[in-house]
């Protein structure tokens, strides 16, 4: 399901560009509009979909084996920190969800930058940098030592 | 004096005004014809036309006379004269100076060839509008096209690397840059120099007008009609997006403005 833009509806703005893990959605030379230069490279990530601020973006299975004519659409709201998906099956069922985008407070989160730089001597740790203090726990779970079976 | 005289008097020195009329008659033609070509040729119009059926279809709920009269003010209003569909700020303010420069520009270079073509000294308030608006055009165009346009921000393009898509601008640009220098040689009273600056700006604005079909020009005519439509699938439901779950929604995430 490789994204795809809606002319009419992009305004050009970069979101998508900035966006893409792939790297596939760029500007077109004609309209200055984005588009997607590699869909069978998309990794389906949703990524522009859910950051185009005109909803300008949508997605569809290749034609040989998905036929067309359905439609999945998403609105983000940011204020009410929720995101709608709208699904349009081919024969006119819909079917629409609402979920929360996140838990926490926009800014609650620590970005990495905030972190202090971590110790060398943690190379030789077999915990990940600033572990177990970032998953906020005292200790991370040990398994119990190995007993080797008598026979 | 500067601001204060008709920059097109000088002119009249190279062309009666009845041939500058009848260019500017042309260039008209040459847009409207421009975009009734451009409608044809890469289907935008049986495209809209199919589009709008599909919706009328999947509407849920007629809309009245009145409804679509209170879309098509709030159209008007939000998305059109004020630029509202843009959620990054400095390409809304760049477009609203780019589009009233323009349009003031248009309108007061109307009056004076068409009213005052002779006339040195026409009511002071056309000239020194002429000038602001060709100001404000430059002032936002040049602001775009250095600073704004996304191929050159977010695509990394070099700022001189230019496409299809630029020749708007450029046309635009050029052709109110040697506006304004031609009003300017041609107060300094330099005649040679007054004819280059006529020759390029009359090039210029030619191309301008006459490059619709292959330019953006036309998208000063469609984005209003799509905005329209938009607004009118989103009330009557025929629009694929989801419904906001607050009753008006929220066009721009906080993340984008």
């Amino acid at each position: 399901m490789p994204t795809f833009t809606y002319m009419t509806r992009c305004d050009g703005c970069g979101e998508c560009v900035d966006i893409c893990p792939s790297d596939i959605m760029h500007i077109d030379t004609v309209y200055r509009r984005s588009y997607n230069i590699e869909p069978n490279f998309c990794w389906e990530c949703y990524s522009c979909v859910k950051a185009c601020p005109q909803h300008a973006i949508d997605v569809r299975g290749f034609a040989d084996f998905a036929p067309l004519g359905h439609s999945v659409r998403v609105l983000r709201e940011e204020a009410n920190g929720t995101i709608s998906w709208k699904i349009r099956y081919r024969d006119g069922r819909e079917k629409a969800f609402t979920f929360p985008i996140r838990t926490t407070p926009w800014g609650s989160i620590k970005p990495p930058s905030d972190y202090a730089a971590p110790d060398a001597n943690a190379l030789s740790s077999q915990m990940l940098a600033h572990e177990p203090a970032a998953l906020m726990v005292a200790a991370l779970p040990t398994l119990p030592p190995f007993i080797s079976k008598q026979g | 004096m500067m601001f204060t005289t008709n920059p097109f008097t000088p002119l009249t020195d190279f062309v009666s005004p009845a041939v500058m009329q009848g260019y500017i008659v042309l260039m008209v033609l040459a847009v409207a014809i421009g975009t009734l070509f451009d409608l044809l040729r890469d289907k935008k119009l049986t495209f809209f036309l199919q589009d709008r059926q599909r919706a009328k279809a999947a509407a849920k709920q007629p809309l009245s006379a009145a409804d679509r009269a209170a879309i098509a003010a709030r159209t008007l209003v939000h998305d059109i004269a004020t630029f509202g569909e843009f959620c990054n700020q400095h390409r809304r303010i760049s477009h609203v100076l780019m589009f009233y420069g323009f349009v003031l520009y248009l309108i007061t270079t109307v009056v004076m060839v068409f009213v005052y073509p002779t006339d040195t000294h026409p009511p002071l308030v056309l000239p020194i509008l002429w000038n602001i608006g060709v100001l404000m055009t430059l002032v936002g165009g040049y602001w775009f096209f250095f600073f704004l346009r996304v191929n050159v921000v977010h695509d990394g393009h070099p700022p001189w690397r230019l496409v299809r898509a630029d020749l708007f601008i450029v046309t635009l640009l050029a052709s109110l840059t040697f506006a304004l220098v031609f009003e300017w040689v041609a107060l300094a009273g330099n005649t040679m120099a007054t004819r280059v600056a006529a020759g390029l700006y009359l090039f210029f604005t030619t191309l301008l007008f006459v490059s619709v079909p292959w330019s953006k020009f036309a998208h000063m005519f469609y984005k209003p009609v799509v905005a329209f439509q938009r607004r009118v699938e989103e009330a009557d439901g025929s629009s694929s997006l989801p419904t906001p779950t607050t009753p008006r929604g929220e066009r721009c995430p906080h993340s984008h403005t």
